[in-house]
């Protein structure tokens, strides 16, 4: 059992057993609709706050929900819970059409995404107007169900499916986070591209989150009929669910389980004193202030903030609960509960914490025994690439460029600024589809492969850029990468095998550091480790000695030669001929798109032509 | 010097927490042509992207015809007469080639006379009369490169910065650019260029700074620099 | 002719949508920020050109004079507060979220949420209409149309013929390059939230003319302009006034031909095949390939 998994069960029983405490009904009422909307921001978050696909249309999962129970209750005298299954498969199945439609859209950023699916709930609730049958614009009543006497009463009976629904949300919310679903859609979230080439199969994993997550807004939403009792297009598809759901999760977190749970718990007590108040109308703005604010100022949300300092959160909640009670001047309890909260939450997000900036730890160095190289005999063609062109719009950067690559070999990919290094890799790693020609891994053709499959086909590259998930440790990221590679393993299992691919690079000391804390050296070095983790056959390095100094050189190239000796086929991208001369068996030479030589790095070097194109036309030889 | 058009004192340039140049210093006197070469990582661009206030620098000084360009915000660099061909063109692909061409002469030195400049500009590069109205990002690698000298031009520089102009290019297109650059020269604007083609950029300049690792290594003619092994070795990285 | 008359309704329309519509595209299109407080402010504006008309007689067109100069204040103002905050194109959305909810909320303090609506006393456009045989045009979608023909045509000569408007333009592709031949981005950036938040009383006002008002209907805005802008592509002001006009009419087609609640189905679907087909606009002129 994981570590919040007894907790969370203890609460949810706490919960359900309340209803048969006789508190005041007017608690169960408040606590139901803290469910509510625990649950439609939890199954929000699914895809929008793991992910990061922002969606703006939670109401069409309400609204369907809601609308699936009415109509059937109501019209058709179908028993309540009949409709609860089918009100999710219904909204199983828009979520899949919408998903469908969305993520196939390549070039869809995530501003096209969030008014798609601003769009949906309009339609619905269009289609809902004219359709007679559905509502005709009147509303639709729904009757209270025959609840089992044991259930206790009406009241108790919509809070314990409230609690049940928003404990099944939260439950699912937890099972994802900590599973191999989990750390796809973070790396989904941080890297979609850099997750898709480590071997994720991105689509595949949004759908899922997307489906699960209006399955939970569609049950949120039948119970919410039975609640309110009569549904109008209005009340269920209108624009205040996707924006209360949107401040909440903002609020309290995206990335985290708890995150959407402490946003609702704040917002809809706070609501409720409003309305108590008669402030009525400020509460809209109120709502805007904060999602403005919070996203300008501290956009990772309270979860975060809350995690770093607990003990002046609940300094500040105890501070000022207690006087408001000792006092007794003002309010009720629930006020003083509230203002507790609402001063806990500020002390942890305005109360600024030194910025620890990134320490720059001096990378271990390697063990200076240089290791021999093997001898090996070349073995079988890999790679091969025939008449391989890319071009951009008028400018071309590959023309016809035949290659063959050995296992085993350790190949300088070399040529001067412009020459289409880069675009190789690019188009070897399946970043690009070439214009023409052949690319064959191991017999297979890629250039019809997505991704995450030449991936699995034993290709693996590194970013001239090193672009880490950023929300995960070093440890992580590299786990990751085994979780997702060609032998899938669980996070747990991987994290092991990570500290190996970590000691192999000399970055074990930092592996439970976050990316941002990492020089650019280090980071090359987790790029490095991250793409072998998954055991390729090929590794593609793009200029991994990019901006580092001697030293650090040096360091890396004993990096790649431990890897090389590891029998991972390696293509390095670089400048520094020097370190090639060192390292690779053999160079290729690029010049405009085109390859000018390939063979043994000496005879390459001196070969007039090369030293041409790099010094240009009357050079002195 | 009253006739110094161009004076680089200490220069510092830092890209977050790398420090990518070290204390340069250069000088550019009027009507001179000077090349900057270096193998890639040395910090050419960066410094290219310093001068035309493109990227701030973090110490030393900038100076244009005596005026202290150092601190100014980026838009206000070119007032100096200060135009750059960046890396890569980097034109605007979605505008046409007289579009481009016109932004060129945005600054208000540049605008009365953008009629005249313009005829100087077809003549020198007839093709892109002739592709006036077309895309820009529909332009092949040698027609863009002409396109950013020209929209450099519109901008009737006293200094022209030349960043890496022969990249991706064939041999013919770059003997065309090159072509240009000593026509631009005799005209009597200053030149700097950066290349990594160091035969090129010798054979058009009066004097050469060789750039490694974010520091000056050698200066002098570009006569002597040429015959130097140090140079060849430095580019070619061994 | 019910037909023809719907066609031609539809694209008078059109105009509204597209005056509506372009102030948004623009916006996101050279300085990539989605401005959703612009519709904040057509609903304002509309509000104020209530307001003036009823209590002070002032011709309903006329208040245009005060309108136009106001909300050129309010977004350049709004401009100069989003280039503070420096905020992703992304982040932009969810911020002026934010800000439309509060401006929304303000509107029904001041005005509740009764409809609204001005009289014929005090709007004589309202029932006016021009005759051209059997078809009949409200006056108020023909002033609509023009206004739209207007700004997009100015907007077209700006954008295309003068220095500014090329600085504008090459913003949106490189806008550190701009800035290396002398374009204030920040400046010019203020200027152009201005001129939205002009477009934005024009479209108010119009609006006002022959609906009535409540702040909710700021959120009913969403849907069409959005359509219009993904439709005629973001920042391509001619495609605005384009899609505006198809919209326009597919949605006065429809309504007439099967039933006017028909029409944001039809609508929405024609969007989704348009983001499948032509990802950068149906008219999307400049396509790079």
């Amino acid at each position: 059992m994981r570590r919040g998994a007894i907790p969370l069960f203890a609460v949810l029983l706490g919960l359900l057993a309340l209803a048969f405490t006789g508190i005041p009904s007017f608690y169960l009422v408040l606590l139901g609709t803290v469910c509510f909307w625990i649950a439609q921001a939890t199954s929000w978050n699914l895809l929008s706050g793991y992910a990061g696909y922002f969606s703006f249309g939670q109401a069409a999962y309400v609204g369907v929900g809601a609308y699936t129970t009415a109509v059937l209750t109501g019209r058709h005298g179908v028993g309540f819970f009949w409709t609860l299954p089918i009100a999710a498969l219904l909204c199983g199945l828009l979520a899949l059409g919408i998903g469908a439609v969305a993520f196939r859209l390549g070039s869809l950023r995530g501003e096209i995404f969030a008014l798609l699916t601003l769009a949906v709930p309009f339609i619905l609730a269009a289609f809902a107007r004219i359709n007679r049958s559905v509502d005709g614009g009147q509303g639709t009543s729904v009757p209270p169900p025959d609840v089992p006497g044991w259930l206790g009463d009406f009241q108790q009976f919509q809070y314990l499916l409230a609690v049940a629904v928003a404990g099944l949300a939260v439950g699912v919310a937890f099972v994802i986070q900590h599973s191999r679903t989990g750390s796809a859609l973070a790396a989904i979230h941080d890297d979609e591209d850099v997750a898709e080439v480590l071997g994720v199969p991105t689509y595949r994993y949004k759908m899922l989150a997307i489906a699960v997550g209006g399955v939970l807004g569609g049950l949120g939403g039948s119970v919410y009929a039975l609640q309110i009792g009569f549904v109008t297009v209005e009340s269920v598809f209108g624009l205040m669910i996707p924006l209360f759901v949107i401040v909440m999760a903002v609020l309290g977190g995206r990335g985290h389980w708890l995150g959407p749970v402490l946003g609702a718990v704040l917002i809809v007590t706070l609501q409720d004193r409003l309305t108590s108040y008669g402030l009525d109308e400020w509460n809209a703005i109120i709502l805007g202030a904060i999602l403005a604010v919070l996203v300008a100022v501290a956009p990772a949300g309270l979860y975060a903030r809350l995690r770093s300092r607990p003990l002046l959160a609940l300094a500040g909640f105890v501070v000022v609960c207690g006087v408001l009670a000792i006092a007794n001047v003002w309010g009720e309890e629930l006020d003083w509960i509230v203002a507790g909260l609402l001063a806990a939450a500020a002390a942890a997000v305005l109360v600024r914490r030194r910025t620890t900036t990134p320490v720059p730890t001096p990378a271990a160095a390697v063990d200076k025994t240089d290791v021999d190289l093997p001898a090996a005999p070349l073995g079988e063609i890999i790679v091969e690439c025939r008449g391989v062109a890319k071009h951009f719009g008028g400018v071309h950067a590959l023309d016809d460029v035949t290659l063959d690559i050995r296992e085993g070999e350790l190949i300088g990919l070399v040529g001067p600024n412009g020459s289409g290094k880069t675009t190789l890799v690019n188009l070897l790693s399946g970043t690009f589809r070439p214009t023409a020609g052949e690319i064959r891994v191991g017999g297979a053709d890629i250039t019809t492969l997505a991704p995450h499959q030449i991936a699995h086909v034993g290709m693996a590259r590194t970013y001239q850029i090193p672009k880490p998930f950023s929300s995960m440790t070093v440890r992580d990221n590299v786990a990751t990468a085994i979780v997702f590679g060609r032998t899938p393993v669980s996070l747990r299992e991987a994290r092991p095998l990570a500290d190996r691919h970590l000691a192999t690079v000399a970055l074990g000391h930092l592996a439970d550091a976050y990316p941002a804390q990492l020089n650019l050296h280090q980071r090359q070095l987790l790029e490095m480790a991250r793409a072998i983790a998954a055991n390729p056959k090929v590794l593609l390095l793009d200029e991994a000695l990019a901006g580092l100094n001697p030293a650090e050189v040096d360091n890396a190239v004993r990096v790649v030669r431990r890897i090389h000796s590891t029998g991972i086929t390696i293509v390095i991208v670089e400048h520094l001929l020097r370190v090639l001369n060192q390292l690779a068996t053999r160079m290729v030479v690029l010049d405009r798109g085109t390859v000018l030589a390939d063979g043994e790095p000496r005879a390459v070097l001196s070969d007039p032509e090369v030293v041409r194109a790099y010094l240009g036309r009357q050079a002195h030889v | 010097m009253s006739d110094t058009l161009l004076e680089v004192e200490e220069l510092d340039v830092r890209y977050g927490d790398a420090q990518a140049l070290w204390g340069v210093s250069l000088t550019v006197a009027q009507g001179e042509t000077v090349c900057v070469v270096g193998p890639n990582g040395a910090g050419k661009s960066t410094l290219v992207n310093a001068l035309a206030g493109v990227h701030r620098a973090s110490g030393g000084r900038i100076r244009v015809n005596g005026q202290d360009t150092t601190a100014l915000p980026g838009h206000r660099v070119c007032a100096h007469g200060v135009a750059v061909v960046p890396e890569g063109r980097r034109i605007f692909p979605r505008m046409t080639v007289t579009d481009n061409l016109m932004l060129g002469a945005y600054r208000k030195g540049a605008r009365p006379s953008y009629r005249e400049t313009i005829t100087t500009v077809h003549e020198m590069f007839p093709r892109l009369a002739e592709r006036a109205t077309q895309l820009a990002g529909n332009l092949s690698g040698g027609e863009q490169q002409m396109l950013a000298i020209g929209r450099a031009l519109m901008a009737r520089p006293t200094l022209l910065l030349l960043d890496e102009p022969s990249l991706g290019l064939a041999p013919v297109r770059v003997d065309e650019v090159y072509d240009a650059v000593q026509r631009i020269a005799a005209s009597g604007v200053s030149v700097v260029v950066v290349e990594q083609d160091v035969e090129r950029a010798l054979a058009v300049a009066a004097r050469a700074y060789l750039l490694g690792e974010g520091r000056v290594v050698s200066s002098g003619p570009a006569a002597e620099l040429r015959d130097s092994p140090a140079v060849r070795r430095s580019v070619l990285g061994l | 002719m019910n037909v023809v008359q719907a066609v031609l309704s539809g694209a008078l329309i059109g105009g509204l949508y597209a005056l509506m519509a372009i102030g948004l595209s623009v916006t996101w299109g050279v300085l990539r920020i989605i401005n959703l407080v612009h519709f904040g402010l057509i609903l304002i504006s509309a509000y104020l050109t209530f307001q003036l008309a009823t209590s002070w007689g002032v011709d309903p067109l006329l208040t245009l004079l005060v309108t136009v100069p106001a909300m050129f204040v309010a977004g350049a103002a709004l401009q100069w507060l989003f280039d503070r905050l420096a905020v992703s194109e992304f982040n932009s959305l969810l911020v002026s979220f934010g800000l439309l909810i509060i401006t929304i909320q303000v509107a029904a303090n001041i005005w509740s949420a009764d409809f609204q609506r001005m009289t014929a006393s005090v709007n004589p456009y309202a029932t006016a209409s021009v005759s051209l045989g059997r078809l009949v045009f409200p006056v108020t979608t023909l002033v609509a149309f023009v206004l739209a023909g207007v700004v997009v045509l100015g907007a077209h000569l700006v954008l295309r013929r003068t220095f500014a408007g090329r600085a504008l333009r090459a913003i949106a592709q490189d806008s550190a390059v701009a800035g290396a031949f002398g374009v204030d981005h920040r400046r010019l950036s203020l200027v152009l939230g201005g001129l939205v938040g002009a477009t934005a009383a024009l479209a108010g006002a119009v609006f006002a003319l022959s609906n009535a008002l409540t702040p909710e209907t700021a959120y009913e805005w969403f849907g069409i302009v959005f359509a219009v802008v993904i439709l005629g592509g973001v920042g391509e002001v001619t495609g605005t006034l384009a899609a505006g006009i198809l919209v326009g009419v597919l949605s006065g087609v429809v309504a007439v031909v099967w039933s006017p609640a028909t029409a944001p189905f039809v609508l929405f679907t024609a969007i989704i095949l348009a983001l499948l087909l032509r990802p950068r606009g149906l008219f999307a002129i400049g396509a790079v390939r």
